[in-house]
């Protein structure tokens, strides 16, 4: 058979209408009685089908705030917020200190303020960790500079809890740059003509007013940046005096020398 | 009826129910008829019908207007219950005996007999069909809507929702298939 003798055939095969009168009926019936069942399905599917785009909007706009109250960057913005309302911080800033870091832990932040020209300020005599020798006294100036300070934020309750200033920190130097240090320190001349040779040396350090924020588990602390531990500081002590020479480990040379009946001197001159 | 009329009949029967009903008898005939094309049995036929009309009232409030004869989306769903019925194949059938109140059955029986006779009486369409049952469930959707249900390219794409060289496509490897395979001896 040709295919178009196929096509033919299959045109002229016909059924007439069948019907099973009574199954159109009874299907009729069960019909109409499901009617109304399945439409209060539809309309509750209907509801719940209009409300799914217009929860799940809401739900992603509650993660979407949640997180973003949540999350590191909003919390230090806030943070930081709350330290610029206290009359202390903002009083630093304006004299142009900065918030150099923010550390957060556990709903609290603890940010850490930077004094103005921080390198200027390491040239500084009268390291902090003297004071407790009784051996030198600071000026008035010195008292009254500003070394950075840390602030603990409660970010939840919007307050300040603490703010503690820094002083400058003493750091260890090992002994290999001990012994470099007094060595340069012996060689300048400055050294040779005013320090005697029997002054004893009483310490061998560096202080810097620089820190940094320093996080382990929930404790967070201003430690001194080891990065300036090139410049370092030696006491020497004589007779009743002591001086206190500053020594660039790098270029190898002496910086300055003072020493404390000079500044006495100079301070009761003025 | 024209298109407007029909979409008007729609909208209202999905809130009454009267509406669903005319909207029933207008189509029972023509769905029936088709869904016994394709099964040439009368139970399945049955059985076939009533899953298809029962699955159109269930998701009635989801069916769109798109410009296409409400007949195509009942097609359509006729055409999944024949697949779903061969899939399950004397599986759970949909009996109207088992979700009717018992009613007396003789009459019925005498009416089922007598339409089945009548079928009977139809031996070539009967051989032919025989024949296309053989072949693949999407060669005898194309050939029956064609063919039998007398539709055109237009309206079995929208039936079946393929494109229309889709459709082609079929027909004609069905009408390849149906006379390499099985209609020697026809």
């Amino acid at each position: 058979m040709e295919k178009d003798d196929l096509i033919k055939k299959l045109e002229e095969t016909s059924l007439p209408k069948i019907e099973i009168k009574s199954h159109k009926e009874r299907l009729n019936s069960v019909l109409m009685k499901k009617y109304s069942p399945e439409r209060k399905k539809a309309e509750v599917f209907n509801i719940f089908r209009k409300l799914v785009p217009v929860g799940a909007i809401a739900v992603i706009l509650f993660f979407f705030i949640f997180n973003n109250l949540n999350s590191p960057r909003y919390n230090l913005a806030k943070a930081k917020e709350i330290a610029l309302q206290n009359n202390e911080i903002k009083n630093w800033l304006q004299q142009g200190s900065t918030i150099k870091d923010i550390e957060l832990v556990d709903g609290r932040a603890y940010v850490l303020i930077e004094p103005p020209e921080a390198k200027k300020q390491e040239k500084e005599p009268m390291p902090a960790s003297l004071k407790s020798e009784g051996a030198f006294q600071e000026s008035e100036k010195i008292k009254e500079n500003f070394r950075g300070a840390l602030a603990e934020v409660n970010i939840k309750e919007r307050k300040i809890l603490n703010i503690e200033k820094l002083a400058p920190a003493a750091i260890d130097l090992i002994q290999s740059k001990k012994d470099k240090a007094l060595d340069i320190a012996n060689k300048s001349q400055e050294v040779q003509e005013k320090i005697p040779k029997e002054a004893e040396v009483l310490n061998i350090n560096v202080h810097t007013p620089k820190f940094r924020l320093s996080k382990e588990g929930d404790y967070v602390s201003a430690i001194p940046e080891t990065e300036t531990e090139e410049k370092a500081s030696i006491i020497y002590q004589f007779d009743e005096n002591q001086c206190e020479g500053k020594i660039d480990l790098n270029k190898e040379r002496m910086e300055e020398l003072n020493c404390l009946k000079e500044i006495n001197k100079d301070a009761t001159s003025e | 009826m024209d298109l407007k009329e029909e979409r008007d009949l729609v909208r209202k029967a999905k809130k009454d129910s009267e509406a669903f009903s005319e909207l029933y008898k207008k189509y029972y005939s023509q769905i029936f008829g088709y869904i016994l094309k394709r099964v040439a049995d009368l139970e399945i036929a049955q059985d076939v019908t009533s899953e298809t009309f029962l699955k159109a009232l269930k998701n009635l409030w989801q069916f769109r207007w798109q410009n296409v004869p409400f007949s195509s989306w009942l097609y359509r769903i006729a055409s999944n219950e024949i697949v779903n019925y061969f899939r399950k194949q004397k599986g759970k059938k949909v009996s109207l005996e088992k979700i009717t109140e018992p009613i007396s059955t003789d009459n019925i029986e005498v009416e089922f007999i007598e339409v089945q006779e009548e079928l009977k009486k139809h031996q070539d369409f009967l051989r032919a069909q025989e024949k296309i049952s053989k072949l693949d469930m999407r060669y005898q959707e194309v050939i029956v809507l064609r063919f039998f249900e007398k539709k055109q390219i237009k309206e079995i794409s929208e039936i079946l929702g393929k494109k229309e060289g889709t459709i082609k496509s079929l027909l004609h490897r069905g009408i390849k298939k149906l006379k390499d395979e099985f209609f020697e001896t026809l």
